[in-house]
């Protein structure tokens, strides 16, 4: 059987699975609300919330972009596993405080915290509402962005489990279509338990991929030793530049990352506050063995891919399994597992993009009330109406995964005042938080548009966080003592 | 006891972050390689394998409280 066909039954057999778990999911359904559609109920217990944090964290990004990124890089890449670890970090600001207020208020989106946050009764009611609706804006084209670099994942990796029978285009469209499926059948509960078990398969097929790769290479040491031969710098010690990129990456995915309306709705849907600091604490762990395996999946392409063979840094990843699957018999099959595995992490992801979109701009937006039916329906109608415009737009494949990644962490990290620093300091105000996201984000948004992405190594969305967080802090105390 | 000892940890994460960057090492600097990966590889990864620990330790050590959901007033919009 060649390697094409075995990838297209056991994409036949896991679109199976997943259209089970919907409508298993559907029948639990309860009342239709959008806290049950949007939240599961807040029903999440700690398997399924670990297991679901797990799966949208890990995306099409880490799987395809970063070991592409580690390939271009060498091992200085090995900071994407610090980058990861911080966003479990930075949850300790954002979780404790925000998962009590959502509880007690029935949050479904974001928008409901700046709401409460920042009432209209208490300010300028324009103001209140202008602040809503920008930081909906800035997390809807984050998470647009977002959806894109999964349907531009799930066209390639589909390519290459099918050996090229089902093409980038029709691997874009068909997915998509699948997601919006089970998305609008089961709604969170079908997202989680999808989420669940494309995280079980995630992990085993990275795991299988990695001990692939080191026994081809003879162990760790054989593999940089080739890797040093073929590219010196990459195992060098980073330059300066190198360095504060590191310390800014850290930074700009760790605070960035909380805000993922996604995850913050993850929080709002956990049963309980025992369930969410035991599926937050066995998240610590994940990068040691996501982030890292990739990591080292990239960099020991630098000795099998040849540089000059002029492939894309996303292909880096399809390539190698594909080397892997040329030995036939069980290694063919431990590559279609391992594919199914990356097909699962992204559409998981996208999935979650989705869900979150339409309720993000249902009721933050469009400020529809978060308590009737009517704002589930109009949510899953407009969540299909942004994933059709975005089809077109995944078709063009001139953008690599790691700069969207970069371009929607910019944009998130403005966010930052509104949620991290507004729920640990009272005096913040809503007319400077509202100055603040405009000027960070022009700042930002200016400097890329200039093709400035960084500056001595520091992303400029930073210094636009900086920006941001200096003109909230000195206006709320200006206008405090005006 | 539980809020001090979590703060603790988080200083040492984030003390753990700083030493993980290679900032202080010469760029072209000669490189060993120990148990198969390039020195300052090595640091980098017991750093972060020491917050997964600790942060691990801290989130256990949170105090979150349980809420319930309060009553929506009959007057108040949703």
């Amino acid at each position: 059987m060649s390697f094409g066909t075995m990838g297209i039954i056991a994409l036949v057999v896991y679109m199976g699975v997943l259209a089970t778990i919907a409508e298993i999911a559907r029948r639990a359904r309860s009342d239709g609300s959008p806290s049950d559609h949007f939240l599961a109920g807040r029903d999440l217990g700690v398997v399924v919330l670990f297991l679901t944090l797990y799966a949208t964290a890990y995306s099409g990004n880490s799987l395809l972009g970063y070991p592409g990124r580690a390939y271009n890089s060498g091992f200085s890449f090995i900071m994407a596993t610090g980058f990861m670890m911080s966003i479990i970090v930075v949850f300790h600001l954002l979780a404790p405080k925000l998962r009590a207020v959502a509880v007690r208020e029935s949050f479904v989106t974001p928008g409901d915290w700046v709401r409460y946050r920042f009432p209209p009764e208490r300010g300028n009611p324009v103001v209140a509402r202008a602040l809503v609706i920008a930081i909906g804006t800035l997390m809807t084209l984050a998470l647009v962005n977002f959806l894109l670099a999964q349907l531009k994942a799930m066209g390639l990796v589909t390519a290459q489990v099918t050996g090229g029978a089902i093409p980038y285009e029709a691997g874009v469209i068909g997915l998509a279509a699948v997601i919006l499926g089970y998305e609008t059948v089961g709604g969170m509960r079908a997202v989680a338990w999808t989420d669940a078990a494309q995280g079980i398969l995630m992990l085993v097929g990275l795991a299988m991929l990695l001990g692939w790769i080191l026994s081809e290479a003879g162990g760790l040491a054989a593999m940089t030793a080739a890797v040093e031969k073929v590219r010196p710098e990459a195992v060098a010690v980073p330059d300066a530049a190198t360095c504060a990129n590191w310390f800014s990456s850290i930074a700009l995915l760790g605070l960035a990352s909380v805000l993922y309306p996604q995850a913050i709705q993850r929080v709002y849907a956990a049963e309980s506050a025992r369930s969410l600091q035991r599926a937050f604490s066995g998240m610590a762990f994940m990068p040691l063995v996501t982030t890292l395996v990739v990591t080292l999946i990239g960099i020991a392409g630098i000795a099998r891919i040849d540089p000059g063979s002029g492939i894309a840094s996303d292909a880096v990843m399809p390539v190698l399994l594909s080397q892997w699957a040329e030995f036939g018999g069980w290694s063919a099959i431990a590559a279609v597992v391992v594919f199914i595995g990356a097909l699962a992490a992204i559409m998981s992801t996208a999935d979650s993009c989705l869900l979150s979109l339409g309720a993000l701009v249902a009721q933050d937006l469009l400020g529809l009330p978060r308590d009737q039916p009517k704002t589930t329906k109009v949510g899953k109608f407009i969540a299909a109406l942004l994933l059709l415009s975005m089809i077109p737009i995944a078709l063009q494949r001139d953008i690599t995964l790691w700069r969207l990644i970069e371009i929607k962490m910019e944009l998130l990290i403005q966010c930052v005042p509104a949620f991290l620093l507004a729920l640990h300091w009272r005096r913040l105000d809503a007319t400077a938080t509202l100055a603040g996201v405009v000027a960070g984000t022009a700042f930002s948004l200016g400097l890329t548009y200039a093709e400035i992405p960084r500056i001595g190594g520091v992303h400029v969305g930073v210094f636009g966080l900086g920006l941001n967080g200096l003109v909230a802090v000195a206006g709320s105390f200006f206008r405090r003592a005006a | 006891m539980r809020a001090r000892a979590r703060t603790g940890l988080l200083l040492a994460i984030a003390a753990l972050f700083v030493v993980s960057v290679p900032w202080y090492r010469k760029t072209g600097a000669p490189v060993e390689i120990v148990w198969g990966l390039p020195d300052w590889v090595v640091v980098a990864l017991a750093c972060y394998v020491a917050v997964a620990v600790l942060n691990g330790l801290a989130w256990l050590l949170s105090e979150m409280p349980n809420e319930e959901p309060r009553a929506v007033r009959e007057d108040e919009a949703p």
